[in-house]
């Protein structure tokens, strides 16, 4: 039997290879990367954090998905002006220098309140229990989207209700 | 080239449903008519269309090279000052474009001229890329053409291998008015080729765009739009509402912005002014130009904004021949000098030559039964044989 790519979860969702850490200090000391990259895929982790964390209107609504004092206010405003809330960032997976797929980059990993051991990706996909080298579904190495609140919907759409097809 | 009248294949209206085409036993399908085919050789197709093709596309990057830089220019064709560095940072930046139909007048013989160049917003893509190709492969198993005919169309294979070599990342947004269905269907046909290309999409109104507190552009489910494969003209989108908010938001549109210079048809002034004499040109004035008098009144009269055919004007020493009707009319206009599509038993064909990312691949004909090539134009296939 061959050396298969993907091993098989519990749930029939292929497996593959990573790499997850809480913090710099926890990787380095395991030792599997080097400082460096330790370091790197930490800032690549944390300059996405804010991008893709799931966002909250209220600090109370945030602490009641991530748990007391594990949120934290977004470096963005509401149009109204008001403040953005979002959870800290509870550690980070490795980008694909530890195996895994191919073109697998770094993300933040969040832990929630409801269920505090185990990883979530910031599409609330889970990435397991375990830190340093580990299997998780291969769903939460996906690139995390980028998480919004439409204000306002209906801006473009006038000329083509005015003139009909805008081919040519 | 020759028209060649042909039976319709035995299976045109089963066809016509599969393609979701509309279909009546009185009008046939329609925006298609295969009671005929044009025939041309291998020389018309290579060295009359598809060669001057490409160097027209040449001569257009030229031209709008010269056109981010000169805000002179952009001025003219009437972009607003807000879009003007955006335009540039597009095209400086190398963003790719993906399909544009050059519009030739052509008889077969003689260089075909440029009438005009639809860069931003083409459509019959459908008709050219997948049903004119079923029909050259059906109408040669009935008998109904010889048997070694080709077709000049790689339009689909190069849409699909140029979606693939664009680096695209996440999700590929495809947005139109979708209350049209011809837009609809072609956007939804793109988006095919991208599925085939291995891309993740998803299909959405104009109108049900969103906007976050942060300036991206969102789809229905919250997601933010990072690429928007758009069939909806650029002079549109700068003017609505969100417009303003376009430059900041960071999305990769296709076609790209600098496209709004090449679909307008100031354009044709701009490329005569650079590159007059050229045997593909015709030559081409903004209104009020002096240089005008050359056409010494026998000219078309074309809005620099408009689109199927509408509002334009032929005029023949001075006298107005032939005028079409559109919502148009307001804003600049061009004059151009004449070139006549070739008629055949009351039929006139336009020659539509499909650039995929620069490419030649294909050709498209549409027939009128006037000069000017309207909405209720038919697409005729056609075929090679030497």
């Amino acid at each position: 039997m061959g050396v298969s790519l993907f091993a098989l979860a519990a749930c029939g969702e292929p497996e593959v290879e990573a790499a997850i850490f809480e913090n710099i200090q926890q990787c380095i000391s395991n030792g599997d990367a080097s400082p460096e990259q330790c370091e790197q895929n930490f800032r690549e982790a944390k300059s996405q954090h804010a991008a893709v964390a799931p966002k909250y209107a209220t600090a109370s609504d945030c602490q009641a998905d991530f748990g007391a004092g594990k949120c934290e206010t977004a470096p963005y405003r509401s149009s109204t002006g008001g403040s953005i809330f979002m959870p800290l960032m509870a550690g980070y997976m490795m980008g694909s220098m530890l195996g895994g797929r191919r073109s697998m980059a770094p993300q933040p990993l969040y832990r929630s309140a409801s269920s505090p051991g185990t990883f979530r990706t910031a599409d609330n996909r889970s990435a397991g229990r375990s830190t340093g080298r580990t299997k998780v579904a291969r769903s939460a190495t996906s690139r995390p989207s980028v998480k919004t609140a439409t204000r306002s919907r209906g801006g473009f759409g006038s000329s083509g209700r005015r003139f009909g097809s805008g081919a040519t | 080239m020759q028209r060649i009248p042909v039976s319709e294949r035995s299976g045109l209206a089963d066809a016509a449903q599969m393609h979701g085409f509309e279909f009546t036993a009185a009008g046939g399908v329609t925006g298609w008519d295969e009671s005929a085919y044009y025939q041309f050789t291998m020389g018309q197709i290579q060295e009359d269309l598809a060669g001057p093709a490409e160097e027209l596309e040449g001569l257009c990057f030229e031209m709008v090279e010269r056109a981010v830089n000169d805000q002179a220019i952009l001025e003219r064709l009437g972009i607003a000052e807000t879009f003007w560095d955006y335009l540039g940072e597009s095209w400086r930046g190398g963003e790719k474009n993906l399909t544009g139909r050059m519009d030739l007048s052509y008889d077969g013989t003689g260089p075909a001229k440029l009438l005009e160049y639809n860069a931003d917003t083409p459509t019959a893509l459908y008709e050219s890329a997948v049903f004119q190709w079923e029909w050259l492969e059906q109408a040669a198993e009935e008998g109904l053409i010889p048997e070694n005919c080709d077709q000049f169309n790689d339009v689909h294979e190069a849409i699909v291998q140029s979606f693939a070599a664009m680096g695209i990342e996440g999700v590929t947004h495809f947005a139109c008015n979708t209350d049209i269905e011809d837009d609809k269907g072609t956007l939804e046909y793109m988006q095919e080729c991208a599925v085939e290309a291995g891309l993740e999409t998803r299909l959405l109104a104009m109108a049900d765009i969103g906007l976050d507190d942060w300036g991206k552009f969102t789809d229905t489910e919250e997601d933010v739009i990072t690429t928007l494969v758009k069939l909806y003209p650029w002079e549109w989108i700068m003017d609505e509402e969100f417009g303003q908010k376009v430059p900041a938001s960071r999305v990769r549109f296709i076609e790209p912005p600098w496209k709004a210079i090449l679909s307008n048809k100031g354009m044709l002034a701009l490329m005569w002014e650079m590159f007059e004499g050229h045997p593909n040109l015709l030559p081409a004035y903004f209104e009020g130009d002096p240089g005008a008098d050359a056409l010494a009144g026998t000219y078309v009269r074309k809005p620099l904004l408009s689109r199927q055919g509408a509002n334009i004007q032929m005029y023949r020493d001075g006298a107005l021949q032939l005028a079409s009707e559109g919502p148009y009319g307001d804003g600049g206009q061009i004059v151009q000098g004449s070139a006549p599509l070739p008629e055949y038993g009351g039929k006139y064909p336009l020659l539509g030559l499909w650039l995929i990312a620069s490419k030649a691949a294909g050709l498209c004909i549409r027939e009128s039964r006037t000069l000017i090539t309207g909405p209720d134009a038919s697409v005729v296939p056609h075929v090679i044989l030497e």
